[in-house]
């Protein structure tokens, strides 16, 4: 982990900027996302996480500085596809067009797609080849969508909501493939959701996103590290207090307080205690006290 | 280059209804009625005058025309095979009008550019692509299927000859018919040069119209025309779209003979010489050479808003 770190990172953006009209959907953002990582993109609708992953495809324009795998995406987007792939949106496969014909032209288009993975890949779904894509469901639609991007040798992969509207099995067999059969150290991966919970246990990294500006960029142990709730033993809640927690809320009649960079083993001594998920991360990020 | 077949492939198959099944419907309709006609002539189908003549059959008739008009002949039967496949090209502008429009749009509603821009290829070669496809892929099977027409009717015909006892040669005017092609596919490519900045209006609108290209493409000039009507009482910006489609021959080919008698002066006036003249007149056509910056104008202006569009 430590020496991919030292490399230069997949996506540098210094001060990016974007508005439309008079609104400021990202304002001035900065950060790194080295090689090797699944970073998490985490953020309310409307907050900027879309309008940060267009710009990283070159999909809009943009101020600032930005560089991903050392190109500038928005006058080198054509570049830029060699080694990255996306999935924004779900359902975004020609409906027209047969399976074969999907496959055939991704094959004559990408230097780096591998038609014999796509047809393994394949081989373990119901998807028929000499179907049209209207006449396919959701679900076999995003399969097939993510078997033609596990088989493009890349270096980046961006995916945007990808299992949006999916049913729970889908959505797991989507990422299980993705970090089983599809993730290395030499691949960065990039997921913005709405389902935390289901890709929480694959990030390496996570990026808050308020309001159009980057709340948080951190490594997910660290921050896992960081934010501990303590279920305090009745009677201690005055100490609690003194070792200023950042939220408290109650369950089962028990107060628990979330503490952030608090030592561990003052805390030990409160109650029992616990890790954070990352949704609740989030929420005490965002409610203000939390940075 | 492998690239941009894969690309002119891909349009081929979307549009592969107005490119393939309309022409090889229509056309197949045409054949059945020659088909049905020339069997019928004589027997079900038959004009006064004829039985006086002699006329129980097809071949009786050929047999006539040749010893009749032996020098209208080839040229005859070349035009004739040109008729048997005219049908067909009723439909081809609204072929080209429609494929241009829906070009740049359709991807955009239905959302499929988020899959196209997923890929090493770069904007201008999605919409040059997306111009070359209609522009000369589209004529191009209509061409293909218009001569396999023209071959099946001469080959059905002989069959009819052969079985009626009538002339078989002159149905095979093939040098004049290969002549025709060419002249055809040279008549076509400067018709497509001086069409071009319309052709390319519609390729523009296509890629920046949020709703209802065809409304964009007719109203748009319809309101210039009609603005210049009423504040300047003039009409350029209307004749020059005229010019531009299809008005422009009658400059380019006013020196062609008008004394036509017969098919053999048809064919002479249109193959002899007729698209080195228009050729000619074209390069040293001012009009022809602004057209055909606005055409480049408006490419290059769908190539920019190719590059925004999500």
């Amino acid at each position: 982990m430590t020496d991919t770190a030292l490399d230069a990172p997949v996506v540098k953006a210094r001060n990016l900027s974007k508005r439309f009209g008079k609104f400021r959907a990202l304002k001035g953002v900065s950060f790194d996302i080295p090689l090797g990582r699944i970073v998490g993109v985490i953020g309310a609708n409307g907050a900027g996480k879309t309008t940060l992953l267009n710009a990283v495809l070159g999909l809009s324009s943009y101020e600032g500085e930005l560089s991903v795998l050392g190109l500038d995406p928005s006058r080198q987007r054509s570049a830029l596809m060699k080694d990255t792939c996306f999935i924004s949106d779900i359902a975004t496969l020609p409906k027209w067009m047969k399976v074969v014909e999907v496959l055939d032209y991704v094959g004559a288009v990408h230097p780096k797609f591998n038609r014999e993975k796509a047809m393994t890949f394949l081989s373990r779904t119901k998807i028929p080849q000499d179907r049209k894509i209207r006449a396919l469901s959701k679900g076999m639609i995003v399969q097939l969508h993510l078997a033609i991007v596990m088989s493009i040798d890349a270096k980046l992969l961006v995916l945007d909501e990808p299992t949006l509207g999916l049913d729970i099995i889908f959505r797991k067999q989507f990422y299980q493939s993705l970090l089983e059969e599809y993730f290395d150290e030499n691949r960065t991966v990039i997921i913005t959701t709405h389902q935390v919970e289901e890709i929480e246990h694959i990030l390496t990294d996570v990026i808050f996103i308020k309001d159009g500006d980057v709340l948080l960029n951190a490594d997910m142990e660290e921050l896992k590290e960081q934010f501990i709730e303590v279920l305090v033993t009745p009677g201690k809640e005055k100490e609690a207090m003194a070792l200023e927690p950042i939220s408290k809320g109650s369950t089962f009649g028990k107060s628990t307080f979330v503490y952030k960079n608090t030592d561990r083993k003052a805390l030990a001594k409160l109650g029992e205690t616990r890790r954070l998920g990352l949704a609740d991360i989030f929420v005490a990020s965002m409610t203000g006290e939390g940075q | 280059m492998k690239t941009f077949s894969a690309l002119v492939k891909r349009e081929v198959l979307d549009g592969k209804n107005g490119y393939i099944l309309v022409p090889v419907i229509l056309t197949g309709i045409t054949l059945i009625l020659v088909v049905l006609s020339s069997l019928g002539l004589g027997n079900i189908i038959y004009f006064d005058d004829m039985r006086g003549a002699g006329i129980a059959n097809l071949a009786d008739a050929m047999n006539q025309l040749v010893e009749q008009e032996p020098k209208e002949m080839p040229a005859g039967m070349t035009l004739m095979y040109w008729v048997t496949t005219g049908l067909a090209w009723v439909a081809f502008p609204f072929v080209i009008f429609f494929s241009l429009l829906g070009s740049l749009y359709e991807e955009r509603r239905d959302r499929s550019i988020l899959f196209w821009k997923s890929m090493p290829v770069a904007d201008w070669q999605e919409v040059l692509a997306k111009f070359f496809t209609p522009v000369i892929m589209a004529p191009a099977s209509f061409l293909a299927v218009a001569i396999a027409a023209q071959l099946f009717t001469a080959l059905f015909l002989s069959l009819v000859m052969i079985l009626q006892g009538g002339p078989v040669s002159e149905l095979w005017p093939l040098g004049l018919m290969i002549t025709s092609w060419f002249a055809f596919i040279a008549h076509y490519l400067l018709w497509l040069l001086w069409a071009l900045p319309l052709l390319a209006w519609l390729l523009f609108v296509s890629s920046f119209a949020a709703r209802m290209p065809f409304l964009w493409a007719i109203l748009a000039p319809l309101v210039l025309i009609a603005v210049e009507a009423l504040f300047l009482s003039t009409h350029l910006f209307g004749n020059w779209i005229g010019l531009h489609f299809g008005e422009w021959q009658n400059g380019a080919y006013s020196q062609l003979s008008h004394d036509i008698d017969g098919p053999r002066d048809v064919l002479n006036a249109v193959l002899g010489g007729a698209q080195w003249e228009g050729l000619t007149y074209s390069l040293s056509n001012a009009q022809f050479w602004f057209g055909l910056v606005v055409a480049v104008g408006f490419i290059f202006g769908a190539i920019e808003m190719r590059k925004k569009a999500i």
